[in-house]
């Protein structure tokens, strides 16, 4: 098997340099055309696809941050909101009892007041009933006195009478 | 080489091993005989002279392309009705692709160049990087060694009648016309930056040193002759460079492969197979060590080579005229325009 050597590592070979020279052109040629631009646009497509979405999770994540302050405020205000009607109710029920309480005891009072003036009344309408009463009867005992002489058995009768005129009066 | 010809698929005996590994992995007592360019069986066919790694070049563009073509699918993004699902890409091969790729752009590219100078030469870059690392990586398959055993060991007539049944193989990149090609490629785009961005008269001005220089002051002048020569001189010094430094690279490490694996022979040859032995393991686990690290080298030179013709590209613009600066601030100020490093000589 002998092989044809090469005398020198630098001995120049005008085949193998035109051979290089023509594949490498060939070569570079068929790859510009079929090959490169398929790589660099799925390089590029997928840096974009890459790129868009740390984007789109960077804005999704501004967004979520957002919308968690936006709901913590919100929930504070509402929080604040809550122990303010809460307050307030509170004191409007504080204030509507205090009323009612007012309104109450002045509604008792001029019940009171007015029991009173209307006893009072009744009073004085019995008082001056009786007086009258009683006057008629001593007019009436009076002028029976007057027409006859008065008998201890008369007297007896007359202090009936009177009594029964009395209690007639009374329950009139 | 004493092998079994009467059958297809001779197994090889001890005595034949110890004539063919040898010469298989280190071609006797020269190193160099395992790494230097051979005559292709393929020329046999042909009628004329082709070397390995021209057959090698075509093979590793073929494939590099097919796996390059069937990753673009997979790394492409789909149709809409896929769903997120569209955005993954499917396979180890083409992820590791898609890493690679989204590596060089933005990490090495964009930042010297810029958007738009990268977006621009994207293609060619990787083209060039990819290239050059099927070429690297297919060097260290011994697929050459892998032909010259099936050939041994299956014995054909044709393999007797042509004596060389290698037909590709070999680190193409190892060889100086390979990596000279690739350069005068690296000169070529170089060029083409500098018409489409400075046209002749910027062309010229930057081979003189600059408008600072030609408009300054005229003591300065002086000195222009002599930058436009060292100009000149850079021009072809910067690919020669990218071109010796691959190939001197690639030849180093498998010299180095081939060298250890040249011990085993020598022990062979000096104290038999009781020292071979020893020996081989030694060299065996030596040589898996360099492999991995010639595994490094193959991406690390691959991407030196295209590393650097970006940058030579970047010196071959507006900016690269300016002097130092900051390159960001700069690609600020003009857009996504070309923002190149420190201008180099």
């Amino acid at each position: 098997m002998a092989l044809v050597l090469a005398a020198s590592p630098l001995d120049f070979d005008l085949i193998g340099l035109t051979v290089a020279l023509i594949v490498f052109a060939v070569f570079f040629i068929l790859s510009a055309k079929l090959v490169w631009p398929k790589i660099t646009k799925g390089l590029d497509e997928r840096f974009e696809k890459i790129r868009h979405e740390i984007e789109s999770a960077e804005a999704a994540s501004r967004k979520a941050i957002a919308a968690q302050a936006e709901f913590e405020k919100r929930l504070q205000d509402a929080r604040e909101q809550s122990a303010r009607m809460i307050e307030e109710s509170r004191e409007a029920a504080k204030k509507i009892g205090a009323d009612l309480v007012a309104k109450n005891e002045a509604e008792l009072s001029d019940m009171k007041t007015r029991a009173m003036a209307d006893l009072e009344s009744a009073k004085e309408s019995a008082v001056r009933e009786l007086n009258d009463h009683a006057i008629s009867l001593a007019t009436v005992m009076a002028s029976k006195i007057l027409r006859r002489e008065v008998g201890a058995t008369d007297q007896q009768r007359l202090v009936s009478e009177s009594l029964a005129e009395l209690g007639k009066g009374s329950k009139n | 080489m004493t092998f079994d010809m009467h059958t297809a698929w001779a197994i090889p005996t001890f005595s034949n091993l110890a004539d063919f590994v040898p010469s298989m992995l280190a071609s006797g007592a020269n190193p160099l005989g395992h790494v230097l360019d051979k005559e292709s069986a393929l020329g046999d066919y042909l009628g004329f002279k082709v070397k390995l790694s021209a057959v090698s070049i075509v093979v590793a563009a073929i494939l590099t392309f097919a796996a390059l073509y069937i990753a673009s699918r997979r790394i492409d993004t789909g149709s809409a009705n896929e769903g997120a699902a569209r955005y993954l890409t499917r396979g180890r091969i083409s992820q590791l692709i898609e890493v690679m790729v989204q590596g060089i752009r933005d990490g090495a590219l964009e930042p010297l160049l810029g958007k738009a100078t990268t977006a621009y030469f994207l293609p060619f870059f990787l083209s060039l990087f990819f290239f050059i690392l099927s070429l690297n990586l297919i060097g260290l398959i011994p697929l050459g060694d892998a032909q010259e055993l099936s050939a041994a060991m299956t014995g054909s007539e044709d393999a007797k009648k042509l004596g060389n049944m290698v037909f590709f193989g070999g680190t193409a990149t190892a060889s100086i016309s390979v990596t000279a090609g690739l350069a005068i490629v690296s000169f070529f785009a170089m060029m083409f930056q500098a018409s489409r961005e400075l046209g002749v008269k910027g062309f010229l001005e930057h081979m003189c040193g600059g408008k600072e220089l030609l408009y300054g002051p005229k003591g300065l002048l002086l000195v222009v002759p002599i930058i436009f020569i060292v100009e000149v001189l850079g021009l072809f010094i910067k690919p020669s460079a990218l071109a010796i430094r691959l190939f001197a690279n690639m030849l180093a490490g498998h010299t180095l492969l081939a060298t250890i694996f040249m011990f085993t022979a020598m022990a062979g040859e000096a104290g038999g197979w009781w020292l071979a032995g020893p020996i081989s393991i030694v060299s065996a686990l030596f040589a898996v060590a360099i492999s991995f690290l010639e595994l490094f080298v193959a991406f690390l030179q691959a991407f030196v080579f295209m590393f650097l013709t970006a940058v030579f590209i970047g010196m071959m613009s507006h900016h690269a005229d300016h002097g130092e600066h900051d390159d960001h601030a700069h690609e600020d100020a003009h857009g996504a325009g070309v923002g190149a490093p420190t201008h180099a000589h």
